[in-house]
């Protein structure tokens, strides 16, 4: 066993865990975020995306101990207590969610580029989803969604 | 999995130590891009890991005299981020640009890889075109060689059981100098390449080829330099004629090469787009 610690949605973890945990099945089975998809295990679908220190990965290619001393966000980190985040209300507003399965990591690819890129292009947004499949919405929806979610995040400030 | 140990390398000699103390039953991990998807399907059962992705003596890319040097842990998304890495050297960053995904590429390392061997690595055939060195470290050793030596066969680097990729190097480029990459794969994002070309060029004053390096991804056991063509361009002038030339030269190469697979009739044919459209790419951003 390793212990490592780690803050996952702004809390602060101390855990034991086996040495070939990867970071998604600490983050499901033992924190319990399971808005991490786990898809195909092999980094081709970003279901499985988290931010780790400010850039999206595929939470089914880094083990567990790699994580220590990292800052971990997952879907169920974007909101605040009040209300949901911006870019999920754009998802919601515009319709880009149909079955669902990609829409967690959708949402944090989103992020990572908006927190760095507040005007994207839609080819700049293609280009940052472009390692998160979806099998539902032929990705216009999910483009048109993130250039809105760029509106309402700049109106709210 | 039968890892019994994990370290979480904090500096180079605490990782050179590791490697030295187990050996054969150890494995460095930084991305875990590639080595994570082994570890799952049991291809690979080392019994320590040591990360090295959070060392920050790995990271980097700076100029060293007339040199160029990337350390091993550097990732993909930190190339394609550097102002070393500028026009004339536009094959790397778009090599670099053109792995994986976004994902991929935040964790994906130029050690990694070079050391996984394999055929497609699309960084490998901008680094041979550019006559890249690699330095190793061992506990009590360094060496230095060039990288093209490091390539054995298919997933087999020249890489001793205690050594780490430290770094990569190679010349700066000049003004008068260009390195270009062009990639054939079977979508835009997380493409593994059908094949790559990449093509180092510089003219002379009266535009014939005063030097010409090209390297080529999943056209053999690993990336190659392909120097009969290099032969035969240098000294001429890049136009139809010489291009097309150069292009069935390269055909044969690789008919004599890939002899035998099923793919050789796709790639003898894809070669020759690719081929030229690395060396327009070159002449594109020569100027």
């Amino acid at each position: 066993m390793k212990k490592i610690k780690l803050t996952v949605n702004k809390k602060e973890y101390m855990l034991e865990i086996k040495e070939d945990t990867r970071l998604i099945d600490l983050l499901r089975d033992v924190l319990g975020f399971t808005g991490v998809k786990e898809g195909c295990g092999e980094g081709e679908c970003g279901a499985c995306t988290v931010i780790m220190d400010g850039d999206i990965v595929n939470s089914c290619l880094v083990l567990a101990f790699q994580a220590d001393g990292k800052e971990i966000i997952t879907i169920e980190g974007v909101e605040s207590e009040e209300e949901i985040h911006p870019i999920q209300q754009a998802f919601l507003d515009v319709g880009a969610v149909q079955c669902g399965f990609c829409t967690p990591g959708m949402i944090l690819s989103a992020k990572a580029l908006l927190d760095k890129n507040p005007s994207p292009t839609r080819e700049e947004i293609r280009a940052a989803i472009s390692g998160n499949l979806c099998r539902c919405t032929g990705y216009n929806k999910i483009v048109d969604a993130i250039e809105r979610a760029a509106l309402y995040l700049k109106r709210g400030k | 999995m039968g890892i019994r140990e994990v370290y979480k390398g904090r500096n180079i000699d605490e990782v050179l130590e590791l490697l030295d103390k187990y050996r054969n039953d150890c494995r460095i991990i930084a991305g875990g891009t590639d080595l994570v998807v082994h570890l799952r399907h049991k291809r690979l059962n080392p019994k320590v890991l040591v990360d090295i992705s959070d060392i920050e003596e790995l990271h980097g890319i700076k100029k060293e005299g007339e040199f160029i040097e990337i350390k091993g842990a550097t990732t993909f998304t930190e190339i394609v981020k550097s102002n070393l890495v500028n026009k004339q050297l536009i094959g790397l960053k778009e090599a670099a640009k053109s792995v994986g995904s976004p994902q991929i590429r935040n964790r994906g390392t130029i050690g990694g890889n070079i050391c996984n061997g394999s055929p497609a690595a699309d960084i490998v055939p901008p680094l041979l075109a550019l006559d890249s060195t690699v330095l190793l470290k061992s506990k009590n050793k360094e060496r230095e060689i060039s990288l093209e030596e490091l390539f054995l066969d298919k997933g087999k680097v020249n890489l001793k059981e205690n050594e780490l990729l430290y770094s990569v190097k190679f010349k700066k480029i000049n003004k008068n100098q260009v390195l270009s990459f062009s990639k054939l794969g079977l979508r835009k994002a997380l493409a593994i390449s059908r094949l790559c070309i990449s093509v180092f060029l510089e003219l002379d004053k009266s535009k014939e080829c005063k030097r010409v390096k090209i390297a080529d991804g999943a056209l053999g056991k690993h990336g190659v330099r392909e120097r009969k063509v290099e032969e035969f361009l240098l000294g001429k002038r890049l136009n139809e004629e010489t291009i097309e030339e150069g292009a069935i030269i390269l055909q044969e190469e690789i008919s004599h090469r890939l002899q035998g697979r099923l793919s050789l009739p796709f790639k003898k044919e894809a070669v020759k787009g690719v081929f030229k459209s690395a060396i327009s790419k070159a002449l594109e951003n020569l100027h």
